[in-house]
């Protein structure tokens, strides 16, 4: 039988949670033979909503949209190598716009089985339930979700990876 | 590699960074007193530098929003993550505000100079926060540092 899972993408946020699930992910890859896919979304919609709220002026808007390109840059570089350590080809998607709209695009036009997250933040209130976009995410993807725990666990899987 | 942690709201206050009421009487003086806000608390070392950084980005245009709130914010070397300290006056404050009246609800951030990322996420959620008026007024009416945090934590 052939397996079930042919493609996953890892969503890459540059958090802590984001980066175990990437070494996670790489174990799955390796482990089902799966071709493996690395998305960071940059958050032009937070950044359109500070200049429309007149948080920020246009100059810091651009600024910052320079700040996300670069940080995107740096974190799918990392998963790349991550990935590469391990022998595991991983191609990475930079796009731009709201997070879970992107994540769910991006499900649909590379044919994603199954999307793999970081652990969700602890909720400490309504409101930031409702603000996760990870959790958003999780409850809009068109596909299988998994939500990566353990951070020591995910890492010894990782480095006994041979 | 290390990624980031956790930076939501919740997790940025305190009541030791929070002072109610302020009490300063100008622009100048309520950034002065916020970035103080955060050298009592060991967030930043460089006051100066802070405010530098802070009335420097107000030069290019002020953070006084509507409904009586100021989110007066910049990036800055002197922190090492980002920091926020809020801070309530009793009377309004002068602050250059965009519908011209005077700021009572001011929250500072202050962000390392690479870390966009989670400044813009705390900047959003403050904004989506203070498009609620019945938030801005219950944190108006707080009677002390303590109030504010439980209303953070119970919005």
């Amino acid at each position: 039988m052939s397996s079930p899972i042919k493609r996953l993408m890892v969503y890459i946020d540059g958090t802590l949670q984001s980066i175990t699930a990437a070494h996670y992910a790489v174990t799955l890859a390796r482990a089902l033979d799966a071709e493996m896919y690395a998305i960071y979304v940059i958050n032009t919609r937070a950044l359109n909503d500070l200049l429309k709220s007149h948080i920020f002026i246009r100059e810091e808007e651009e600024e910052y949209e320079r700040d996300l390109e670069e940080d995107a840059n740096r974190y799918l570089r990392h998963v790349t190598k991550l990935a590469e350590q391990k022998g595991v080809a991983v191609e990475t998607i930079k796009t731009s716009g709201t997070v879970s709209v992107e994540i769910k695009k991006s499900i649909r036009e590379y044919d994603i089985d199954l999307l793999i997250l970081g652990e969700l933040s602890p909720i400490r209130s309504r409101r930031e339930a409702m603000l996760d976009e990870s959790e958003r995410a999780m409850r809009i993807a068109p596909c299988s979700v998994l939500i990566v725990k353990d951070e020591e666990k995910v890492m010894d899987i990782y480095d006994n990876l041979i | 590699m290390e990624g980031r942690g956790d930076m939501s709201i919740v997790s940025l206050i305190s009541e030791e960074r929070v002072k109610v009421p302020l009490e300063s009487t100008t622009k100048r003086e309520v950034i002065k007193e916020l970035i103080d806000i955060l050298l009592a608390s060991g967030d930043i070392t460089e006051a100066e530098l802070a405010f530098m950084d802070v009335m420097e980005r107000e030069a290019k245009g002020s953070t006084g929003l509507e409904f009586g709130v100021a989110i007066p914010h910049a990036k800055t070397s002197t922190v090492k993550t980002l920091t926020m300290a809020i801070g309530i006056a009793r009377n309004g404050i002068d602050f250059d505000s965009i519908d011209g009246r005077p700021a009572r609800l001011f929250f500072l951030l202050l962000a390392p100079p690479d870390q966009s990322g989670p400044h813009i996420e705390a900047l959003s959620e403050i904004a989506r926060l203070m498009q609620s008026e019945s938030f801005i007024r219950e944190l108006l009416d707080a009677p002390d540092s303590a109030a504010v945090v439980r209303l953070f934590r119970e919005e």
